[in-house]
């Protein structure tokens, strides 16, 4: 922790703060739009941001990958002309919880892989991330100590701290430094800031434990011997298959391209859009076979796709922690009461091969 | 390449779906560029007695008349395109279907109900064949053009078999659920970008229900709201009655 890392914000200047980073480039944060939902939407004003709030119903992934993108627009015909599109737009994110941030790292790495999403990489470039840290629970759905999400660890390029009359703000990167520059309304943070700081994360030690009782290294190991789970059936049975899970998901990232004419059947052209491996016609293919038929074995791989899958690859895993699906499930499937299951389910078995 | 010819016909309907392409504004022209339009009782006098390369079937089939014009259309077209929830699912004329044949007549007709014969109702397809179904009440006209599209390249269009609570969650409105009102979003195909619930009213269930519900689960989360199952089949029977016809 080096002094000159850190800046502070009084909370009477928020308002001011925001009107100025607001007026730099398009600036996005969470709003309240009742019954404790929150959504990233644009705003001009302090007042307008929910400071204090819950995951949003949609990740900032809306941002990073819109729902709807416009890859190619092609003619038809004798001289038919096939163009490339990347579409950005320069944007601020303000407000992002570590388990956002999280979400964001992961998409980076699963889309920097080989074929590249040039469109996910050239998007992302213009995207400035203010993220805001946690000091408590949002709610009891969240799990992010368990996947180590709880406390920063990069992928922002300024992050707020709330330390009650003002905000200690990192500047973790030269575009945050920027906006540090350009607004003109933060102080230089003193040590006695710091050691605020310190004091607000030995505290966030206490509050933040396992909420699932396995220690992150054996997870891996535990999707290992689960497979065969009868968890996953039970899951499957409650399963309406509504693919809210994914599309909330800050690090689903599944998608289906498709090709649109015009009505004059001269140009067109070719988008994606979000898709989900809990729908049923997901993994259908040609003669009408599907190989995820079943609801089970879509929760399963879901599951995995977060918690086993890319440990091999990427050396982390893909949840977050944020607690969105267990949110949106209508059928309660909860992640948090699936992992404990399956703990306890393998702790039985251990214990079964012992007597 | 030659305009292919379409007509409109209307069996028993409010006529409401047609109304939404005449209402598209300038969308229209762009519809009237690549079609040539033959018939269309709602908005011009001419009658075509030829056949046709596009039949778009607006109502559901509900006595012996129906029956019989809609298999001669059938002859006289190439396409036959299911328009609206009467034609695709049987809509709200569903709910005769609810009531024995006679008691329906008499309630309607009276003492010469006799005159008057009927059938059960049923959707365009549990009559004829149809290649292209355009669900809900009344259709999505964005959706009306993309299968319009599919007809011109002679390529299949599949109405999503997934609920519209996909959409709806896509367009971050808040859940009805959430709000304590019932909402038939979860067992209803999706395909019209949840256009209700984006303007503050609930999923009606006017574009049938998606394939493979899991109806075990779906009553328990009904349970676990305190919603008799007797409210959410009256809501679903609305414009669903027809799906029991085999």
């Amino acid at each position: 922790m080096e002094e000159y890392q850190y800046v502070v914000l009084k909370k009477e200047l928020f308002n001011d703060f925001i009107v100025r980073l607001a007026g730099i480039k398009k600036l996005i944060a969470p709003i309240a739009k009742g019954y404790n939902n929150f959504a990233y939407e644009e705003v001009r004003s302090g007042e307008q941001i929910a400071l204090k709030y819950i995951p949003t119903i949609l990740p900032a992934k809306k941002y990073f990958m819109p729902r709807n993108e416009t890859l190619l627009e092609f003619s038809t015909g004798k001289k038919s002309n096939v163009e490339a599109f990347i579409e950005y737009e320069s944007l601020t994110l303000f407000g992002l919880h570590t388990c956002d941030i999280a979400g964001i790292q992961c998409l980076n790495m699963a889309l920097s892989e080989r074929p590249k999403d040039y469109n996910y990489l050239a998007r992302k470039n213009f995207i400035t991330i203010i993220g805001l840290e946690c000091n408590e629970y949002c709610d009891e759905f969240a799990s992010c100590h368990l996947v180590n999400a709880s406390f920063p660890s990069g992928g922002y390029d300024l992050l707020f701290t709330d330390a009650g009359e003002y905000f200690i703000v990192h500047i973790n990167t030269e575009s945050g430094e920027e906006i540090v520059n350009i607004t003109e309304i933060f102080n230089k943070a003193e040590s006695l800031h710091l050691n605020e700081l310190t004091k607000i994360r030995e505290n966030k030690r206490k509050v933040f434990s396992n909420e699932v009782p396995i220690e992150r290294r054996h997870i891996p190991e535990l999707f290992d011997r689960s497979f065969r789970s009868n968890v996953w059936k039970e899951i499957g049975e409650r399963c309406l298959s509504c693919g809210n899970c994914t599309n909330v998901c800050p690090t689903c990232y599944c998608f289906d391209i498709r090709d649109e004419l015009e009505l004059d059947m001269k140009h067109g052209r070719r988008y994606r859009v979000w898709d989900s491996c809990q729908l049923e016609p997901f993994a259908k293919v040609a003669g009408g076979f599907n190989f995820r038929k079943e609801r089970f074995v879509r929760q399963r791989h879901r599951y995995y796709r977060k918690f086993r899958y890319p440990v091999d690859k990427f050396s982390r895993f893909f949840c977050t922690g944020c607690g969105r699906c267990t949110r949106t499930c209508m059928a309660n499937i909860s992640l948090k009461e699936t992992l404990n299951q399956l703990v306890k389910e393998s702790e039985d078995r251990v214990w079964k091969r012992w007597l | 390449m030659k305009k292919p010819k379409i007509a409109f016909f209307d069996f028993a309907c409010c006529e409401g779906c047609q109304l939404q392409v005449a209402n598209m504004g300038e969308g229209v022209l762009d519809v009237l560029a690549a079609f040539d339009v033959v018939e269309w009782r709602e908005v011009m006098s001419e009658k075509w007695d030829k056949k046709y390369d596009v039949a778009i079937i607006e109502g559901s089939i509900t006595d012996n008349h129906a029956v019989k014009r809609i298999k001669k259309i059938r002859k006289k077209t190439d396409i036959l395109l299911a328009y609206g929830s009467c034609a695709t699912i049987g809509g709200v004329n569903g709910m005769k279907n609810n009531f024995e044949l006679d008691d329906i007549r008499k309630y309607v007709y009276g003492e010469s109900y006799k005159f008057f014969p009927t059938e059960i109702t049923k959707a365009v397809h549990q009559v004829v064949k149809v290649d292209y179904f355009v669900n809900g009440c009344p259709v999505y006209i964005p959706e009306f053009v993309t299968v319009l599209k599919a007809v011109l390249q002679g390529i299949p269009y599949y109405v999503p078999d997934y609920a519209v609570c996909v959409e709806c969650k896509l367009n971050e409105n808040v859940c009805m659920y959430a709000k304590g009102i019932t909402c038939l979003g979860p067992l209803t195909r999706a395909g019209c970008n949840s256009w209700c619930i984006n303007n503050g009213n609930i999923c009606y269930g006017c574009r049938g229900m998606v394939s493979n519900p899991n109806e075990k689960s779906a009553q328990d989360i009904l349970a676990k709201y305190n919603i008799p199952i007797e409210l959410i089949m009256n809501k679903m029977n609305m414009y669903n009655k027809c799906r029991e016809i085999v």
